[in-house]
């Protein structure tokens, strides 16, 4: 695009991002969030560190985080189109303009990309490594101010690659399901030859941009770069955000459906979920984010401290943080606004929703924990408490983000004072809980007792916010 | 009794005044349009009046029910077309419709041969197994349109019905309405287009910065004025703008 329409456009998509979130997330707190997660990423950070964790398992977290965040933006951004049609109405972005102005769309997709990676990397990334660099920093032997900034710098720009590793793999993916069975040939070929390497005893991690910030030599820098490179150019060259889709035609389920689960919110919901992109595959793939991430924190920490944590107690409190990304989905096609036309009262509504949760959510954490921890092996009590503490901390969270979002469970995440509240109520039941699982495994009968009395106070606790939730956005959503 | 009975109905947004002091009556077997510029009140009036807004003050009465203390009895007994909303996009227009049926307790039997019904009088019946998401404007807004009279409400509230919709299947929806008031229903059509409300209504309420400045049976006018004459007289605009505006 000549005449500098190339920069205009890219402005124009930071502020179409800017407005977009201050829409869906009330502009004024928005604005705080990045101090914010610079204050939480160094407490949390120090905190953990300084209680014995080492750093190492701090950052490879991050890296962790920094990819599902990639993944998260690049199929919110597309995959989602739906549902943030049904969240904001009828909503056109920059990027989906090529057909209706002189703009080259694969110019309009990498501005649109880069868009991304700077809102993103300033926004969110430059906080988290400033608060986590300064806080391990701080909790350890200082060392000195240009050592910090040089290991800022080093560790926002991995955890930028991190980022644009999972954009480039949601757009690749994507656009390789795109084309047909010879798309996703390549797409599963590409997938098995990495598991191969990995089986094979091939440290993939060298090559990652958490290798990188581990130690940034030559091989591991241009390893790194190829691997990020190739998998965003394959995005590019074969995603299209422009393509239509052919009409879908279903046979009728609502009804079948409905007869066995009586609720026609709740069937509704699950229909919603099954439908909408991914189907219900997307459910269990939070999940089996979540337990990557705890495998792979559950083995550094071990190899570190020589002691092995508890898989059940580990897995059991971070898988049950898959409520909140099921009841995430179970969201994300309807609002309240929805409803209005029918005689359904809120109360009714989230009972639903509940219904659904029900349905879906512990169900999904405990098809994802069986085989997980059968796997990492441990003692039967560990095993069965950790189910426990998965279904309590599941219904707790549930019950937390009801009360604290209604039916709007994402918006939290860029409210500072909504995320603050939330992240206390996430951060005083679970860090005694994975303390216990990181540090005191074999964990002791008694502690096992403690914790499944524990699990069921927390589903109490659970369905008690959601009670107090119906009444509270009942009068909330008759307000306007 | 009248179908509606409202008194002094106020109601803002924070500083935003959205109705000012709305008094109305509609029959029992009215056609009333509630006709407005952009941002007059009338989605409002209509979302207070359906208990889905609680309104400042005011007393408001809906077919003998307040929608304030039951919101959800009023919503059983009126059909709603609301003016932005679609059917759900993972649904099909079959699926809603027996979602809109299970909702309101109708039986099987009687949502399919209402399906089949509405499909031929609008014309989707092609359409019925395909998922919302990919009907166009016009087809969704046929499907709501049925989803609104699904249950055969003897008061139904519509917001800008027309919208969408190609001239064919316009008149069958002004012949259908007309129809159903004939029967003895009541309808309340919100709009913003006087040639609409002109062309359907008994009575026409004009409102203007949220408050009743007009209200008009258009047969009754004399021949030298019409409700456009009506219209930009109350609402205090030109067709060259608004008059404060110069």
């Amino acid at each position: 695009m000549p005449d500098g329409r190339t920069r205009r456009v890219f402005v124009a998509m930071l502020r179409e991002e800017w407005r977009l979130h201050g829409r869906l997330f009330r502009g004024s707190h928005f604005a705080l969030f990045p101090v914010f997660v610079a204050v939480v990423t160094a407490g949390a950070a120090g905190g953990v560190v300084g209680t014995g964790t080492a750093p190492e398992t701090v950052y490879a977290g991050l890296h962790a985080l920094a990819v599902v965040f990639g993944l998260h933006t690049g199929s919110i951004g597309f995959v989602g189109r739906d549902a943030i049609d049904d969240l904001l109405g009828d909503l056109t972005l920059l990027v989906f303009s090529a057909r209706t102005l002189p703009l080259s769309q694969p110019r309009l997709l990498g501005v649109f990309v880069v868009k991304d990676l700077v809102y993103y990397a300033l926004l969110f990334l430059l906080p988290i490594s400033l608060g986590t660099a300064t806080a391990i920093a701080a909790v350890g032997e200082f060392p000195g101010v240009a050592s910090l900034a040089g290991t800022t710098a080093l560790l926002w720009a991995t955890l930028t690659c991190a980022f644009v590793l999972g954009m480039g793999a949601t757009l690749a993916g994507l656009g390789l399901a795109g084309r047909g069975l010879p798309g996703r040939a390549v797409f599963g070929a590409v997938l098995a030859a990495g598991a191969a390497a990995w089986a094979t005893g091939v440290d993939i991690a060298a090559y990652t941009p958490y290798g990188v910030f581990l130690a940034p030599t030559g091989p591991r820098i241009a390893g790194t770069a190829v691997a990020v490179a190739a998998v965003s150019l394959v995005g590019a060259a074969t995603f299209d955000p422009t393509a239509r889709r052919p009409a879908r035609t279903v046979g009728p389920t609502f009804r079948r459906w409905r007869r066995r689960l009586g609720d026609p919110v709740a069937t509704k919901t699950l229909l919603d979920v099954h439908r909408s992109s991914g189907g219900f595959a997307k459910v269990l793939f939070s999940a089996g984010v979540l337990l990557g991430v705890t495998v792979g924190l559950t083995d550094l920490a071990g190899r570190i401290t020589g002691v092995a944590p508890s898989a059940g107690i580990s897995l059991g409190a971070m898988l049950g943080l898959s409520g909140f990304t099921t009841y995430n989905w179970l969201t994300q096609s309807d609002d309240v606004d929805a409803y209005r036309a029918l005689p359904l009262s809120v109360a009714a509504l989230f009972a639903g929703k509940l219904r659904a949760f029900l349905l879906l959510g512990p169900a999904v954490g405990l098809a994802v924990y069986a085989p997980a921890v059968v796997w990492r092996g441990g003692p039967v009590g560990e095993a069965i408490a950790g189910a426990a503490l998965l279904v309590g901390v599941a219904c707790y969270i549930f019950g937390t983000t009801v009360y604290l979002t209604g039916f709007s469970p994402n918006e939290f995440l860029f409210d500072t004072a909504l995320f603050a509240v939330f992240g206390l109520a996430m951060v005083v039941p679970l860090v005694p809980v994975l303390v216990v699982g990181f540090a005191l495994a074999p964990v002791s009968p008694a502690l096992l007792a403690a914790i499944g009395l524990g699990s069921v106070v927390l589903g109490l606790i659970g369905v008690a916010l959601y009670r107090r939730a119906v009444p509270k956005w009942t009068r909330r959503y008759r307000q306007d | 009794m009248p179908a509606i009975q409202i008194e002094s109905f106020r109601k803002s947004y924070g500083d935003v005044t959205a109705v000012g002091d709305l008094s109305l009556s509609v029959a029992e077997g009215e056609l009333f349009g509630l006709l407005g510029p952009n941002g007059a009140g009338k989605t409002t009036t209509m979302e207070t009046l359906t208990g889905q807004l609680v309104p400042d003050s005011g007393e408001i009465s809906v077919l003998g029910v307040d929608p304030v203390a039951h919101p959800t009895r009023v919503r059983e007994r009126v059909g709603i077309l609301p003016e932005k909303e679609s059917p759900p996009s993972f649904m099909t227009p079959r699926e809603y419709f027996e979602f809109v049926g299970a909702v309101r307790g109708l039986a099987s039997e009687t949502v399919d041969e209402r399906i089949e019904r509405w499909a031929d009088r609008l014309g989707f019946a092609a359409k019925l197994d395909t998922m919302a998401t990919d009907l166009s404007r016009g087809q969704q807004q046929k499907v709501m349109i049925a989803g609104a009279f699904l249950h055969e409400p003897a008061l139904v509230f519509i917001d800008e019905p027309l919208a969408n919709l190609d001239p064919i299947v316009q008149e069958r929806v002004k012949r259908f309405l007309r129809d159903y008031r004939d029967a003895g229903n009541t309808v309340v059509l919100t709009t913003h287009d006087v040639d609409v409300a002109a062309e359907l209504c008994s009575r026409v309420g004009v409102v203007y910065e949220g408050g009743l400045v007009a209200d008009v049976r258009p047969a009754d006018l004399p021949a030298e004025e019409t409700l456009l004459d009506v219209f930009l007289d109350r609402v205090d605009a030109t067709v060259d703008g608004v008059a404060g505006d110069a």
